[in-house]
């Protein structure tokens, strides 16, 4: 019987193995590879690789448009990652909190999420921060506030808070529903008792909610890490054809090298956007390890 | 016998797995039968000897670069009964995906991108046509500034060929300088400032761009001082504060940014926000672009709007006027393990010669590229005036964008001079830092 039960077991497996090892483990170990070598292009042949070291992260480490890419990065991961946890925690808390038609408000929340990004980004840049006729520019200007009226939210000084601004509205309905679903999973139970004892709203919060959606949290920033990681697309799309200081990050670097830029014909090296990718993703690692050493994991929670 | 069944079950497992991972391709040298293709030669003759030729084109099938191509290779189908298996790209789709599949061996026949892109990036994928050519006769009626710009970037053969031709240019409402008074276009840097100063008098701003095109612009302004070359040398390395060129070509700007010249809304101009918007509503006089602009803006700018188009002018002490500029084109290109190189030359033909290259410049408001047909778009009749004055071709933005680790510090730097930000100096000192 255990032997029948082996050989099943290999009978199921063994595709799914040799998928993850084509889709995963091969492009990460090529990948490993590649970040050692200079490739002149994505799909080059392997004779066409020259050897260089750690040659490709020292030059990475070495350029500034890759370091002002990672403090965009940061910037994003930060103060994005606050503003969105805050928001989502607080949109997850009051729609567990019993209000009525919170599924509606649930959806709505979350709409923005099953809106094409190119669509959204469309909407901020042509329409909302468009300082002729954008909403901005014209409530501020209705509601009297001239400093805020006139402020050029797409110009160079503005440019990243506007991109983590939309960035941000389309990612809170995404968190809220994953601290909303740890929301639930707490009893009802306790909450009635803290309301009998005379436990207000904020109380409850701090001493149930917050102790026991730690778990939740962490898998929050995971998540937010890894999305933030692989920030492209908003960028792209708030810098067309050309990169721009204040849009772009490693992703857009690690595409620049690999594939060109915009219409001129620019010197690729695979090499350089492999090394790229190595350094990310060793951020989500570090991100991953602190969160883990951070948060620990209590006997109670949900 | 339950274990037999069971290692079945996996050889099955496996097959299907490896054959839906496998090479769906096919040698396009193979007879197919019609029945088995998508095509609309319904009374094609000689259905039995069809060939298949894939195309790969950049366009999207739903602009009118792309209606206009999948009508011609209609055409082609019917008058030949071979198949084309056209697949549109787009243009982010051909950048990336066109060289990994020719390494992959996907058998792709005919191809198009950008001249400097097919003739540089992708150069060993390419046939020689200098004989398909000849055997055509193809030169006889071909645009020679365009041919020989495309053998210019193949090393000297002709490898690709061109269609869609552009010219890089200042783009102009021409009411608006019938109204400021300006009779005829800038050819020099001062007539560019008595333009300027006039049609600001007149109450319109005179300048704007959008951020997708500052190191374009950029690229130019610098080039008429010092060629191409300079513009090169200069970015690829670092040479801002050595080169007295880059102060003097800012203070020109410092200079247009502080008479008012430019448009208070390009540090927001996100593209195509400034073409879009106040170039195509009739709020500015002057965009620079390609001449593919009027094709963009038209169902905003609308029938009446007037065109006008004219070199960037020469500068004082400057190496390049009016006579060089950026231009180039689309190229076709045919795969040099085609099989089927004829055919694919003969759907070249199509599209580029008579019936098609006419309908593909008065659908797309672009440039003929058949010599016969001498009538342009009347949208670009200025720009046919720029374009037979050309002796010399740069390259995109003259190649300002030649290093890729400048290119959106150059680009910020250079919206906040023309915005009046920065001084010419400050500009310089900050590319210098940066670099």
């Amino acid at each position: 019987m255990k032997k029948k039960n082996r050989f099943m077991i290999i009978v199921f497996l063994t595709p799914a193995l040799i998928m993850f090892f084509a889709i995963f483990i091969y492009p990460i170990i090529r990948t490993l590879i590649m970040s050692a070598y200079n490739v002149p292009h994505v799909t080059a042949d392997v004779s066409t690789w020259t050897f260089v070291g750690i040659d490709n992260f020292k030059k990475l480490l070495s350029v500034n448009l890759f370091r002002t890419s990672l403090w965009n990065l940061l910037r994003i991961w930060l103060f994005g990652g606050l503003g969105v946890m805050s928001i989502a925690l607080l949109f997850a808390v009051i729609i567990n909190s019993g209000i009525r038609f919170r599924s509606f408000f649930k959806a709505v929340i979350y709409m923005p999420n099953i809106v094409s990004a190119v669509a959204l980004a469309t909407m901020w840049l042509q329409y909302v921060f468009n300082n002729r006729f954008g909403l901005f520019t014209t409530f501020f200007q209705k509601v009297g506030w001239e400093t805020m009226a006139n402020i050029a939210w797409l110009s160079p000084e503005m440019k990243f808070t506007s991109l983590l601004i939309a960035y941000s509205f389309g990612m809170v309905g995404y968190h809220m529903l994953i601290f909303s679903s740890g929301i639930e999973r707490i009893p009802k139970e306790m909450y009635e008792a803290s309301t009998i004892d005379g436990a207000s709203k904020p109380r409850q919060f701090t001493t149930i909610t917050w102790p026991l959606i730690k778990g939740v949290l962490k898998t929050n920033i995971i998540m937010w890490s890894i999305s933030s990681v692989g920030f492209f697309v908003w960028s792209q799309l708030f810098s067309t054809v050309t990169a721009d200081q204040q849009t772009i990050t490693p992703m857009v670097y690690l595409y620049l090298q690999t594939f060109g830029a915009g219409n001129t014909i620019t010197e690729r090296n695979a090499g350089l956007g492999a090394a790229v990718g190595v350094l990310l993703t060793i951020f989500v690692v570090v991100v991953f390890i602190v969160t883990n050493f951070v948060i620990k994991n209590d006997d109670l929670e949900y | 016998m339950k274990k037999l069944l069971s290692v079945i079950a996996l050889m099955l497992v496996c097959v299907f797995l490896f054959a839906a991972c496998g090479d769906s391709t096919q040698t396009t040298s193979d007879p197919v039968k019609t029945e088995d293709k998508k095509t609309e030669a319904t009374d094609a003759p000689a259905v039995e000897e069809a060939k298949t030729i894939v195309y790969w084109s950049m366009w999207e099938p739903t602009e009118k670069q792309g209606i206009v191509i999948q009508k011609a290779v209609d055409a082609y189908m019917a008058d030949t009964g071979n198949v084309v298996d056209v697949q549109f790209k787009g243009r982010t789709g051909q950048r990336e995906g066109l060289q990994p599949a020719l390494d992959g061996g996907m058998v792709i026949d005919l191809f198009d991108e950008d001249v400097d892109r097919v003739n540089g990036t992708w150069s060993a994928y390419l046939m020689d046509l200098e004989a398909l050519s000849a055997a055509n006769d193809y030169e006889a009626t071909g645009n020679d500034a365009l041919i020989a710009a495309s053998r210019d970037a193949a090393g000297g053969t002709l490898m690709s060929i061109p269609y869609q031709p552009f010219v890089f240019a200042f783009a102009y409402n021409k009411d608006i300088f019938t109204e400021a008074g300006v009779t005829s276009s800038p050819k020099t840097w001062d007539e560019f400032l008595d333009a300027c100063a006039k049609i600001k008098a007149a109450g319109y701003a005179p300048l704007t761009c959008d951020d997708a095109y500052m190191t374009a612009w950029y690229g130019y302004a610098l080039a008429r001082f010092v060629g191409q070359d300079g513009v090169t040398d200069v970015v690829t390395n670092g040479k801002w504060a050595e080169e007295p060129a880059v102060l003097k070509m800012a203070q020109q700007y410092e200079e247009l940014a502080t008479l008012g010249y430019i448009s208070e809304n390009l540090p927001s101009n996100v593209w195509p926000m400034g073409q879009n918007g106040e170039f195509a509503l009739g709020e500015v006089g002057m965009y620079i672009n390609g001449t593919w602009l009027p094709n963009e803006v038209n169902a905003i700018a609308g029938p009446d709007f007037k065109w006008g188009f004219f070199n960037y002018p020469a500068v004082p002490d400057g190496v390049d006027g009016v006579e060089a500029a950026n231009f180039g084109a689309q190229c076709l290109a045919i795969n040099k393990d085609s099989l089927v190189s004829e055919e694919a030359f003969e759907i070249i033909k199509y599209i580029t010669k008579g019936e098609f290259d006419t309908m593909l410049a008065n659908e797309s408001m672009g440039i003929p590229v058949d010599s016969a047909n001498a009538e342009w778009p009347v949208q670009l009749a200025e720009a046919k005036v720029v374009f037979e004055n050309l002796t010399k071709r740069y390259s995109w933005a003259a190649n300002a964008e030649a290093n890729v680790d400048m290119t959106p510090l150059l680009k910020e730097n250079f919206i906040k001079l023309c915005a009046g930000q920065m001084t010419a100096q400050e500009f310089v000192d900050a590319m210098e830092a940066g670099s």
